[in-house]
């Protein structure tokens, strides 16, 4: 995904973001165990041990997912990417979030050493957060939503289309927030927590 | 293949081992039970995945434990390695010796390119790659980064092996030849070990090391003494030198093999002097059973022992004044850049040469003020003029070194370290080094490459103006008519001199200069300036010129441009492109021309210059136009606040040179130095790099000398420069449009006021001052349990709030008071009047007609009576306090004694305490009493007239003073006499912090600015005993900002984590609130995991053990919750007791 603008900083930040979001869903999605661990393989990423998934499918979802929000990453646009685990009904049990805010205002260049020296620090930490999650269900499924602070225009780009509304359910109580890591490594600022439904949700 | 595992496997097979040891009997079951250990460890050691896998493995393996598998496996991965080695090599490398032939690395965590990259290298080059640590097959341990346990144990990590950066690896490929790894050593150790002195430490332990270079002389001739007959006490000497300097990294080969005792008694004799030495020496004679006893102080016969290819020399010299460095430097050991010093500008200023070059003109004209005739007396005679122009031969050498006659023909430099690693500038060398190639400006071990016995003096910059000021004056006796063109030269119109002959006549100064002084100096004669100069620089070092007229043209013909002055490496590459490179081949060009070419100015000056015309005059003083202040060494930034710090100290440095001089400037220039985007880490230790320069610049209507204004300024230019702090490199402040501070009429009637400004805060400070001293002279005499006379002496303290109320007044009056006539005597602030300088006070007096004195007295008589109340209340808690001392003292077996004694004291104190009181009393109160009203139509008359944004926007200093300034101005007037009572009274009872409690709503995060933070001084000094903890554990974590990693430290650390006393309790609470719910509102938006670990921390391990805590904890959790949902619309899950 060669980009003219990639060669401006923020470019640069958010290819590496795009790259590094790619990577850990994959281990969130490994970790959480949706599917058969034979459906990973065992790769180097910034010198960590991560998992990739072998189904090209998947690895296309994934792949394609996070590469739509390459061109508002850039713009600012995106708030919060969620990895969200539902259930059969829709109603989500538990996502981990990402919430980001790259500073628009950066001019110098990025040093990409730094940036992934931080963002290293999730990978390791994600993987032992497994105690902090939920056992899941059996037949859960999962999907990548996006928040973005502004609506984009459809015109802007056409991965703006890749995107649709979510059918997910949202929860009608605040959520209950653990946070996982978190990260300020300028410009980017990126903090990963775990939403779990509240006490007082009404239980479906 | 972290370390760690290798380690975990070695202690495994060890533990092996120990039980085989034990288990006596041979049995199969003991077989069995040995396989369990094994996997038991094994498991430890690489995690629980791979425990399946090394059973089966081990089920059926031929090992019979797991060192001899470890062995194996070690064995097969070289042959593996080399198996690729030679398979790779083959097609790489054309040249007959690889690159890293004999280097063996071994890589440590995580690295940049990655351990498997670094073993292709490894292989393509003919190095080794050691997967497992080894002490006898790895030669360099390779990793960018080492945790803080590592750095600490480094030599049982590193087994002694240089541990290095993987850039060397890179760069000796790119070199294709292996690199010293010297300078590619690991940053961390490198820092640890640097025993470069830096900028601040260097004048605290100059007068020390000054004092000890005699010392240092003795001992490093006997070093080489010592050498002669057992080489072995020499070595031994010398390794146990560095060792008690714990500098590691002695680049000398040294034995290994040392006898503790002899290390000791050197260690003392160095610090003891050269009596001890001496004895050392006959010990070792006794010991070794040579003739070293010979040395006895007889300096002389040392002195031809010590030839100067005795490389010992100079290394011995090292440590003996390495050693003495640490004793005076530890504290500020890690001051080395902006980051680190707060005082750093100034320290840098103190050591800088330039600096003192720069400054040194303001003294000699405070020294020779007859100095200045009017170039008009000048009569341009028709007589031959005839110049002098006298040089010290390498000033900054010989000064240090003209007491060490046996020193004179060494090779001897000056430079700021004498690391022999270090990038460090050679200042100066002396001849016989300049003889090896050592130069001015280069780096100090390109130096010690040269020549490796250079031996290394830092500044003394006393000397040198000892000396500077006896060579002007011989200059003055000689010669009415001397320019001073630096320290160490200067000109003599010597064309009325009475000694007709101007070479007997420097012949003369020359000798007395030598006489005095015991440096050389140089001359050149002729007839004019420039060729005064020439001739000078013909007849160094240590001799005289003379070039008559006639002789100029012969003389400039084959003369270099370059030698010209004037002439830098710019224009002698424009003249060089036409092929110019002596004055004769100028001389062909024609005047207009060169100055179409070069610039008028320029153009006219080379023109005449080549042909040995000078009109300049001897005497003609150039008033500097500009002034000003740059750093380019050690600057470094972490963030805007580290910047503004350091470019207020710039702007002090200035000022004080501004006022120095008595000028004030108009035109302000910053000038920063910004680190180009593709300019790699410089060269030199702490230097600047490749930098762009900027600068932006800013005139004003009015010169100015005033500090607010002139910072006010310097923000406002900073901030016009959009820059990443973390890219400036160096930054100077430059004062031009300079004007004369006595001819600026309307400064006149302002400088009176300040003048009273800074007489107040100067008594301020001196009463801070002296109260300090009290205080600490009470400690000194009650011991450690002072705490409570501290706190009765707050209220001397207690002065420093109001009084600067009163300072805050009087410069807003400052507009108010310039036009109209003068303030009514009410509004006058008594306490500052009294504190004026006698004469002053006078004027004053004088312009009031006599009234303010009787005011004055009529004030004091009622002072009197409030301080005597004030201090019989003082009397008691000193009363009190001393009684806890005896309580101390109770178990003492001649407590009786101590008793008797403290009574004394506390006579004694109770006296100085009531003194104390009533000097330090008054003017609080007479500020309360007269200012309040006036401030009535400066300040808004609550906090909601404020407009917070503004405030933000303030810098902290003023931002501060404002909001000291509010909370005092609520109070109720007229009640200036309770009020005082009052607040002393409430604040030696609890502490400042009752104030704060009005500024949080409008100034948030405040507690957690500044360095340390505010809560922590605020902390230190409360009652409470948790929140005094915590402070503490501040500074005992490091100094971080990051409040987790103080909790985490108090849980460690303290475990007489008890209840707070219960009487402040609320007090405290609502401190402990405000830190907790400054620190989320910091950290929300950025750190939710912070946050979340504090909270975490105090909620599972705080609340429990302290009820202070939890009712902290329970006030602050509703509103951490509605941040967290403002921010993240949910609520923060704070489970407890998990960990």
């Amino acid at each position: 995904m060669e980009r003219r603008d990639n060669q401006s900083p923020l470019g640069e930040t958010a290819r590496i973001l795009v790259e590094f979001l790619e990577v850990a869903i994959t281990c969130i999605v490994f970790l959480k165990g949706v599917y058969h661990p034979g459906a990973f393989e065992r790769r180097r990423y910034m010198n960590v041990v991560v998992q990739k998934a072998r189904h090209p499918e998947l690895r296309e979802y994934i792949h394609s997912a996070v590469n739509g929000l390459l061109p508002f990453l850039q713009e600012g646009l995106v708030e919060r990417v969620a990895v969200v685990f539902y259930n059969t009904e829709n109603i989500p049990l538990e996502r981990f979030i990402f919430k980001l805010s790259v500073n628009q205002s950066y001019g110098s260049k990025v040093e990409e050493a730094n940036l992934e020296f931080s963002l290293r620090s999730f990978l390791i930490k994600l993987p032992v957060s497994e105690a902090l999650t939920k056992v899941l269900p059996r037949d859960c499924r999962w999907e990548i939503t996006a928040y973005f602070r502004s609506l984009p225009e459809a015109s802007t780009s056409k991965d703006a289309e890749l995107w649709i509304p979510t059918d997910t359910k949202q929860w009608l109580q605040p959520p209950l927030i653990t946070p996982l890591k978190s990260m300020n490594s300028e410009p980017l600022c990126l903090q990963l927590y775990l939403e779990h439904p509240s006490q007082s949700e009404p239980k479906p | 293949m972290s370390f760690n595992s290798t380690r975990s496997a070695n202690s495994g097979s060890r533990s092996k081992r120990s039980f085989n040891s034990l288990s006596s009997n041979p049995s199969s079951n003991g077989n069995n039970k040995k396989r369990k250990t094994t996997q038991k460890t094994l498991g430890v050691g690489w995690g629980s995945n791979s425990r399946s896998s090394s059973r089966s493995s081990f089920r059926n393996s031929p090992f019979s434990d797991f060192g001899s598998y470890m062995e194996v496996k070690n064995r097969k991965l070289q042959e593996q390695f080399n198996a690729e080695a030679s398979s790779s090599s083959n097609s790489g490398s054309t040249s007959g010796k690889p690159i890293f032939q004999g280097v063996s690395i071994f890589v440590d965590g995580f690295t940049v390119p990655s351990s498997q990259e670094l073993r292709g290298y490894m292989l393509k080059h003919g190095g080794r790659f050691e997967n497992y640590f080894s002490r006898h097959h790895v030669t360099h341990i390779i990793c960018s980064n080492l945790p803080d346990s590592k750095i600490k144990n480094l030599r049982s990590f590193s087994g002694g092996l240089p541990v290095v950066k993987p850039s060397w690896l890179m760069d000796s490929i790119a070199a294709n030849k292996l690199l010293s790894w010297v300078p590619y050593q690991l940053d961390q150790i490198a820092s640890e070990a640097h025993n470069q002195p830096k900028i601040s430490v260097f004048f605290a332990s100059e007068s020390s090391l000054v004092s000890k270079d005699s010392e240092t002389c003795v001992t490093g001739q006997i070093k080489p003494k010592l050498e002669d007959p057992s080489a072995k006490s020499g070595t031994i000497k010398e390794t146990n030198l560095s060792e008690s300097c714990g500098s590691m990294q002695h680049s000398e080969p040294t034995g290994r093999e040392w006898d503790d005792s002899v290390g000791k008694n050197i260690a003392r004799a160095v610090t003891q002097g050269p009596v001890c030495i001496e004895r050392e020496c006959s010990e070792g004679k006794s010991d070794k059973g040579s003739d070293v006893c010979t040395i006895g102080g007889n300096t002389g016969e040392i002195h031809d022992q010590a030839s100067p290819s005795q490389p010992f020399v100079s290394v011995s010299s090292y440590i003996t004044k390495r050693s003495t460095r640490p004793t005076v430097v530890e504290p500020s050991n890690w001051h080395r850049s902006t980051l680190h010093d707060p005082n750093f500008v100034e320290n840098y200023f103190k050591s800088s040469r330039l600096h003192f070059i720069g400054t040194w003109r303001n003294r000699y004209r405070r020294r020779f003020p007859s100095f200045g005739y009017t170039s008009s007396s000048v009569n341009v005679s028709t007589r031959r003029t005839s110049i002098i122009h006298v040089d010290m031969d390498c000033f900054f050498v010989s000064v240090v070194i003209r007491k060490h006659s046996e020193l004179q023909d060494k090779p001897v430099a000056i430079c700021h370290s004498d690391n022999p690693r270090g990038t460090a500038e050679i200042s100066s060398a002396n001849y016989p080094a300049r003889g090896y190639g050592v130069r001015a400006g280069m780096f100090l071990r390109d130096a010690k490459a040269l020549c490796p016995h250079l031996v290394i003096f830092p500044y003394n910059f006393e000397a040198y103006e000892e000396v500077a000021d006896q060579f002007y004056n011989i200059l003055h006796k000689h010669c009415k008519r001397v320019q001073a063109v630096s320290c160490d030269e200067a000109f003599l119109d010597v064309t009325d001199a009475e000694v007709e002959d101007p070479q007997f006549l420097a012949s003369v100064i020359r000798k007395e200069i030598f006489e005095t002084t015991r440096c050389t100096a140089s001359a050149g004669i002729a007839g004019n300036l420039l060729m005064a100069r020439l001739a000078t620089r013909a007849a160094k070092p240590d001799g005289q010129r003379y070039i008559p007229p006639e002789m100029v043209d012969d003389y400039l013909h084959e003369l270099p441009i370059k030698e010209l002055p004037g002439i830098g490496h710019v224009l002698e590459e424009k003249l060089m492109r036409r092929h110019i490179q002596t004055c004769g081949q100028l001389r062909r060009i024609s005047k207009e021309s060169l100055q179409k070419e070069l610039g008028i100015k320029t153009g006219d000056m080379l023109w005449n210059y080549c042909r040995g015309i000078d009109n300049r005059l001897v005497g003609v003083i150039q008033e500097s136009k500009s002034m000003g202040a740059e750093v380019n060494w050690g600057v470094r930034f972490n963030d805007l606040k580290d910047c503004h710090h350091f470019l207020m100290n710039l702007c002090k440095e200035v000022l004080l040179r501004l006022q120095g001089c008595a000028v004030q400037g108009r035109n302000f220039t910053l000038k920063i130095k910004k680190r180009r985007s593709d300019a790699e880490e410089p060269a030199k230790y702490m230097g600047c790099g490749d930098c762009e320069n900027l600068s932006h610049s800013t005139t004003v209507p009015l010169a100015t000398d005033d500090e607010d204004v002139i910072r006010r300024i310097m923000v406002q230019l900073f901030g016009s420069f959009h820059i990443d702090v973390k890219d400036i490199r160096g930054m100077g402040l430059q004062v031009s449009k300079l004007e004369s501070t006595d001819t600026a009429k309307p400064g006149h009637e302002r400088n009176s006021i300040r003048s009273w400004l800074t007489s107040a805060s100067a008594s301020t400070k001196e009463q801070h001052i002296i109260a300090s001293l009290a205080k600490e002279s009470a400690n000194r005499d009650f011991g450690e349990q002072s705490i409570d006379v501290n706190q009765g002496w707050l209220s001397t303290d207690s002065t420093g709030p109001s009084v600067q109320i009163g300072t805050n007044l009087s410069n807003a009056n400052v507009p108010l008071d310039q036009d109209s006539a003068l303030p009514s005597i009410e509004d006058l602030d008594l306490g500052v009047v009294e504190s004026l300088p006698p004469d002053l006070f006078a004027e004053i007096n004088d312009m009031y007609g006599g009234k303010l004195n009787n005011m004055i007295s009529k004030k004091k008589c009622q002072n009197v009576d409030v301080c005597n109340s004030l201090c019989s209340m003082l009397q008691g808690r000193v009363q009190v306090a001393i009684n806890e001392v005896r309580e101390s003292f109770g178990l003492d077996p001649d407590s009786a004694n101590v008793i008797s004694v403290e009574d004394k004291e506390d006579k004694y104190e109770v006296e100085k305490i009531h003194a104390e009181a009533v000097s330090g009393v008054e003017p609080s109160k007479a500020v309360i009493s007269s200012s309040v009203p006036d401030k009535m139509d400066l300040m808004p008359s609550s906090l909601s007239q404020v407009d917070i944004s503004v405030l933000q926007q303030l810098p902290e200093d003023l931002r501060v003073d404002v909001l000291g300034l509010l909370p005092a101005h609520r109070r109720p007037e007229g009640a200036s006499f309770v009020a005082l009572g009052a607040t002393s009274k409430s604040e030696s009872d609890k502490c400042p912090e009752n104030q704060t409690g009005s500024i949080n709503p409008i100034l948030k995060k405040e507690l957690w600015f500044g360095d340390p933070p505010e809560w922590v001084k605020k902390f230190k000094n409360s009652d409470c005993s948790v929140l005094r903890i915590l402070a503490d554990m501040y500074y005992k974590s490091g100094s971080t900002s990051c409040l987790s990693s103080i909790l985490q430290r108090t849980l460690s650390d303290s475990k007489h984590f008890v209840n707070a006393s219960s009487d402040a309790e609320e007090e405290a609470i609502s401190c402990l609130c405000d830190l907790l719910q400054q620190y989320i509102e910091l950290k929300i938006e950025t750190d939710i995991e912070e946050v979340y670990v504090c909270f975490r921390l105090l909620r599972s391990r705080f609340t429990m053990r302290s009820e202070f805590v939890f009712q902290s904890y329970s006030l602050i959790y509703p509103r951490l919750q509605a941040f967290v949902r403002e921010n993240y619309g949910g609520t923060l899950l704070i489970s407890d007791g998990k960990d």
